[in-house]
């Protein structure tokens, strides 16, 4: 708030109004402008590279060159191997895949849950709300990652598909919680009591008046929770409970690291990560361009 | 005194009976969950032992173990059982789970303790100097960088501060909660503690610090910060005496909700560096399908965040007159 003039503050005539920045609305182009585009065309170009993985990588992901083990970057491994003597590059991109899979499929299901959960939660009558409230209050008490493990543990050995299923079922209750806040607050408007008036039913409720309304609040929870997946399903990967080493991921790539550790070969560990933090911090920043601009008043200090 | 109609004692009252119902639901989850895991747990107790052992030795054998009848009578000796303190054995270190865990929690709790003070003193400090510095380069610059260090994945860090600072330049141990022999030196401790608590702050402190700076910028936007300003105090003086008081309520209240989130930060720091605490302890357990052990982890995380969050509640409601009953328990908010 650089703009406000000191002299304001020192002449407090009876015409005096405080300083409010203008409103002005913004053209397309300008939207267009505003948009994160270096995050954009980063997280297409790695999408790209995983979904075309194979045209990319220039070994095979899964076979072990035993002549090559623990290489440095070099003209033929771009980013050198590991210890068992598989390439970097082409697995960091094959892994990539399953990585993103991961990301998006827990999202969606966290999204499905949430929204479902949330909606049922804040159209039912009080005690059903409380009720419902309770059982998202219990499992929050749980760290996440305690109580991922343990089903996990129950579980027993993992595919991609079955991590995201535990890792969405771990994650949806922050999502629920904010569509039920958000349905209370529209639950009482007149079109929802209008809708029930002409006989809608629960579904189309749901569909045609709380989802398009909730949309705006919840976007930036929904994208984000695209990297909070992909973040638990490396971590679980790096602890050994959740991807098998054989089954490629960001996350299993580093759970040979303890080894890396060992040899102190730097290229297993930095670059799997550093592809995770930019494809991380890529959907964030895009997540980021879904939230409403606070509306600011000039500060007082 | 009329005790019983004082709205303070009715509230912890009814706080005390919360907490002993979520338990209580708590426990018949977890041990559901447990018991409907495949795999037969006298398998994984015994192990190859199994084929040799005569039915009756066996069937004496899930006595023992708590694995006669169905599933509702198994519960019901369990829980009798762990009233007075006995959660079964581990099945992984075949001694009872309380004194497998026993001997850690103390370990946990000085890094976690110690992680979550560091936490919100050092985020209260950054939100300030934000908060302070509002849209200039120095607020813009450390919102970057706060932005940047919370979407690093806590054991990648960790994997990067062990290969820097052990593996390179040998300056900190990478494993270990003290070194062998010396458990009640402190100065050994810091020295093994120094690295996962950096985990454990970078990971943590850009969602508080940011929360609380946003906080602190609405409280700016309030008439009475004018009227500080216009007496004649400084920046920081308004900041720390008056915005930073007017949210301490908001600031526990996190504090409260946070617990969970700081346990999971010391789950994945244990595990990196090797630390003997409850974190590393529960990921071997789930590996070993230890699930006594687990159950046990699982109730004793679950209490503490439930006892913290109604003392949050019970502080907030003495320091904070604007607090009337709103209804509801108190770590939802």
């Amino acid at each position: 708030m650089g703009e406000i003039d000191p002299a304001a503050f020192e002449i407090v005539g009876p015409e005096y109004q405080t300083w409010e920045p203008e409103i002005k609305k913004e053209s397309v182009s300008k939207k267009l402008r505003k948009l994160p585009w270096i995050a954009i065309i980063i997280f297409s170009a790695i999408l790209l590279g995983c979904i075309f993985a194979p045209v990319i990588a220039n070994h095979n992901p899964s076979t072990y060159y035993l002549d090559n083990l623990n290489e440095p970057p070099n003209s033929e491994f771009y980013f050198g191997t590991d210890s068992l003597g598989r390439d970097l590059y082409s697995i960091i991109w094959y892994g990539g895949r399953t990585s993103l899979i991961v990301g998006f499929l827990g999202a969606a299901i966290v999204t499905l849950i949430g929204i479902t959960y949330g909606c049922i939660n804040g159209m039912a009558n009080t005690r059903v709300d409380t009720l419902l409230q309770r059982v998202v209050e219990i499992f929050h008490i749980i760290p996440q990652i305690l109580l991922t493990i343990l089903i996990i543990s129950i579980l027993g050995q993992q595919n991609p598909i079955s991590i995201s299923f535990v890792i969405a079922v771990t994650s949806w209750f922050a999502l629920a919680r904010i569509v039920r806040s958000e349905v209370r607050q529209i639950r009482t408007n007149e079109y929802v009591i209008a809708a029930k008036c002409y006989g809608a039913r629960f579904e189309r409720l749901v569909a045609k008046h709380l989802i398009p309304n909730i949309i705006p609040a919840i976007m930036f929870v929904v994208v984000s929770s695209i990297s909070a997946c992909i973040t638990t399903e490396s971590t679980l990967s790096f602890l050994g409970l959740g991807l098998p080493l054989d089954v490629l991921s960001w996350g299993s790539i580093l759970s040979l690291s303890n080894r890396a550790l060992l040899l102190n070969t730097w290229w297993v560990i930095v670059i799997p990560g550093v592809f995770l933090i930019v494809t991380l911090s890529c959907i964030t920043t895009i997540a980021n361009c879904f939230r409403k601009d606070m509306n600011k008043k000039p500060n007082r200090l | 005194m009329n005790w019983y109609n004082n709205p303070y004692l009715k509230k912890i009252g009814k706080n005390i009976i919360i907490f002993i119902i979520t338990m209580f639901v708590l426990s018949i989850i977890v041990f559901i969950m447990a018991r409907l895991a495949p795999g037969d747990p006298l398998q994984a107790f015994y192990g190859d032992a199994l084929d040799t052992m005569s039915i009756q030795e066996m069937d004496s054998a899930r006595i023992r173990l708590g694995l006669d009848g169905p599933i509702y009578y198994q519960y019901v000796k369990w829980l009798l059982l762990a009233l007075g303190g006995d959660f079964g054995l581990s099945l992984q270190y075949k001694m009872p789970a309380m004194d497998v865990i026993s001997p850690l929690i103390g370990n946990t709790l000085i890094l976690g303790l110690t992680a979550y003070i560091l936490v919100f003193a050092l985020a209260i400090i950054l939100a300030v100097i934000c908060a302070k510095h509002e849209d200039t380069l120095l607020d813009k610059i450390l919102c970057k960088i706060g932005t940047m260090t919370y979407f690093i994945p806590a054991f990648w860090l960790g994997l990067i501060l062990i290969l820097v600072f052990s593996v390179n330049l040998n300056w900190f141990p990478s494993s270990g909660a003290y070194d062998y022999g010396q458990a009640g030196n402190i100065a050994n401790r810091i020295w093994h503690m120094i690295l996962p608590l950096t985990v454990m702050i970078v990971s943590h402190i850009w969602y508080y610090a940011y929360m609380i700076r946003n906080k602190l910028l609405d409280e700016n936007r309030k008439d009475y910060v004018l009227l500080a300003k216009i007496k004649g105090l400084t920046k920081s003086e308004i900041l720390w005496k008056h915005s930073l008081r007017n949210i301490a309520p908001t600031i526990i209240n996190l504090m409260a909700i946070s617990i969970p989130h700081v346990l999971s930060g010391t789950v994945i720091a244990e595990a990196v560096f090797n630390y003997p605490g409850i974190g590393n302890m529960a990921i071997s357990a789930a590996k070993y399908h230890d699930y006594n052990l687990l159950m046990l982890l699982v109730l004793i995380t679950g209490s503490l965040v439930v006892i913290t969050s109604i003392c949050a509640y019970l502080i907030n409601e003495i320091i904070d007159p604007r607090m009337k009953d709103v209804g509801g328990t108190i770590w939802e908010k």
